[in-house]
């Protein structure tokens, strides 16, 4: 009974442990041995030998990579800005009383809660040319001259992906950013209307600073999401015309399937790099204009 | 902005976020033909029996069971743990926990499709291929850095106060927690349970791996079969669709009243 008591007392110093122990089996250890992987020329079959920084080396004088490479940072340059600016636009819109405060949210917010890969789905039937929803929009309004083939198409296709993922998912930037917007104190906006500062001033130098814990949330989340973006382009193009719309983590379950084993763990490192690198230069660059409410 | 200019804006906004749910209810209620549209009509054909079809065909009923029993576990266990690891780290400073919550910090920003491969095999070893046990393990662990940040921040923002009346109750500071502090995380629970179990509801990446056979499918792999077996039968494609989404759509409505107050709290003070 004692010990029993005992063991009650101290039991919230190792409340932390059961969450780092399931992660610890199902994400660290993996992650230790991809390192170990990646240094291998495993094909999931016969015996893998070391080869060194092999692999990263072949990652570097192939064209197919490469491709992959631009596709994934010209997603993730469109994207990220775009979701960021649409998702404020439309928090500072929405962010004021009115009825239907709730419903409207809900409405904005319902794309994020579809699979991708379904979204990617309902968007390629939209823009299917010559017979899609668009299509007969057009149509409607005798403009059929509009419409075009531009899932099929390379200079168009990564574009409309952008555009689909950034509707698909500006509800949830739009959702960080109302956040922020409410912890601002009412206070504040009152005092700058009566110091007579217009609605563009006290913007850029009230609201946007106080935002800053939001635009930090919202920039890094969309980083990670963007840069390792997925099932919108298996759904919208597989990747295809050619390769001029497959990323980085396609081209890594692609050559997994191919039993590129090593080098598919290798690519995948090089990603989590391409990941981390930007989310450490964005964070250190923001650091110091936080600011102490 | 005017009052009415204002209207007009959000009613369009509101209206351009609900196209493809219009697009995928118009589908899921016309009859299979050559042409999507013949003719252009506002209004489907209202062939109910799609959804028949659909729920035959893609044992659709079976991968809502699966997707069920997967994210529920999942939920479950992320919100136990997490929430447990949170209290920690917020309120016991040491070395320990400051480890773990800084491990957890740095893997938020590892996309989970890096450690596919070892996991393969792990999951091999353990025999977790097509089961659901060690997809609710494997999906929670990967959705808890995220889920520990959240619930940390969140924690870090109420008062000791009340854990200490608790305390001098008789309490001790593990079941002060669980009869306490719990009942005041009804926020950052709610944010928990929309973005983790809505993600996990619509994995794809990982489930595509680990769930290969037919009876292990979740809602996701059933709807995309539609897509790649049958040459996109879209009217089926559509009502699967939409019947895998009813529960979402469900969960998403119920817990997203304090949906905005956990994510105040628990990602941007703290």
């Amino acid at each position: 009974m004692i010990l029993f008591h005992k063991l009650n007392t101290n039991l919230h110093r190792v409340m932390a442990i059961p969450a780092i122990i399931l992660f610890g089996l199902f994400f660290i250890y993996p992650l230790a041995q991809g390192v170990g992987i990646s240094l291998t020329d495993s094909n999931g079959m016969t015996t893998p030998n070391f080869v060194g920084f092999q692999n990263f080396i072949d990652f570097f004088h192939d064209d197919r990579a490469k491709t992959d490479v631009y596709n994934t940072v010209f997603f993730a340059l469109g994207s990220a800005p775009l979701l960021n600016i649409f998702g404020l636009m439309y928090a500072l819109l929405l962010d004021r009383p009115y009825r239907g405060k709730a419903i409207v949210r809900a409405i904005v917010y319902l794309p994020a809660v579809i699979s991708p890969l379904i979204m990617g789905y309902i968007w390629y039937f939209i823009l299917q040319p010559g017979r899609g929803f668009l299509y007969h929009v057009f149509e409607q309004l005798n403009l059929q001259a509009m419409d075009g083939n531009w899932l099929g198409d390379s200079s168009t296709a990564l574009k409309v992906i952008i555009l689909v993922n950034v509707w698909q998912f500006v509800g949830m930037t739009m959702i960080i950013y109302l956040a922020g917007l409410q912890s601002i104190p009412q206070e504040i906006y009152e005092a700058s209307r009566m110091d007579g500062a217009g609605y563009f001033i006290t913007l850029r130098y009230i609201t946007l600073p106080l935002l800053y814990p939001s635009i930090q949330i919202n920039v890094v989340t969309n980083i990670i999401g963007s840069l390792s973006v997925f099932e919108i382009i298996i759904a919208l193009t597989e990747g295809g015309p050619g390769y001029s719309t497959e990323s980085l983590s396609i081209y890594i379950l692609r050559m997994l399937y191919g039993s590129f084993t090593g080098y598919s763990t290798a690519v995948a490192l090089i990603l989590f790099v391409m990941i981390i690198v930007p989310v450490l230069i964005f964070l250190k660059l923001t650091r110091r204009h936080e600011i102490e409410m | 902005m005017k009052k009415t200019s204002w209207y007009i804006v959000v009613t369009l906004i509101s209206l351009v976020s609900l196209v493809p749910f219009y697009v995928l209810l118009f589908l899921s209620l016309k009859s299979p033909s050559l042409t999507f549209f013949e003719g252009f009509s506002p209004l489907p054909d209202f062939r109910f029996l799609n959804y028949s079809e659909a729920w035959v065909s893609a044992k659709i009923g079976r991968a809502i069971f699966n997707s069920f029993i997967i994210t529920s576990g999942a939920v479950l266990i992320i919100v136990l743990l997490s929430s447990s690891a949170g209290y920690a780290i917020a309120r016991f400073t040491n070395k320990m926990n400051k480890i773990i919550f800084y491990t957890f910090l740095v893997c938020m920003m590892i996309p989970a499709i890096i450690i596919t491969v070892p996991l393969y095999t792990l999951m091999k070893t353990i025999d977790g291929i097509n089961t659901h046990w060690a997809m609710v393990l494997l999906t929670a662990s990967t959705a808890l850095p995220f889920a520990v940040f959240l619930y940390t921040n969140f924690i870090r923002s109420l008062p000791k106060e009340i854990e200490e009346s608790a305390i001098i109750d008789g309490c001790t500071y593990f079941t002060a927690f669980w009869r306490v502090t719990f009942h005041f995380m009804k926020p950052v629970t709610s944010a928990v349970i929309i973005l983790t179990g809505l993600g996990i509801w619509n994995n794809y990446g990982q489930a595509v791996f680990f769930l290969q056979s037919q009876e292990m499918q979740t809602v996701p792999l059933a709807v995309s079969m539609f897509f790649q077996k049958y040459g996109a039968q879209w009217n089926l494609m559509a009502a699967a669709a939409v019947i895998g989404l009813g529960p979402a759509v469900l969960a998403f409505l119920i817990f997203q009243r304090y949906f905005i107050k956990g994510i105040t709290a628990g990602a941007l003070k703290g």
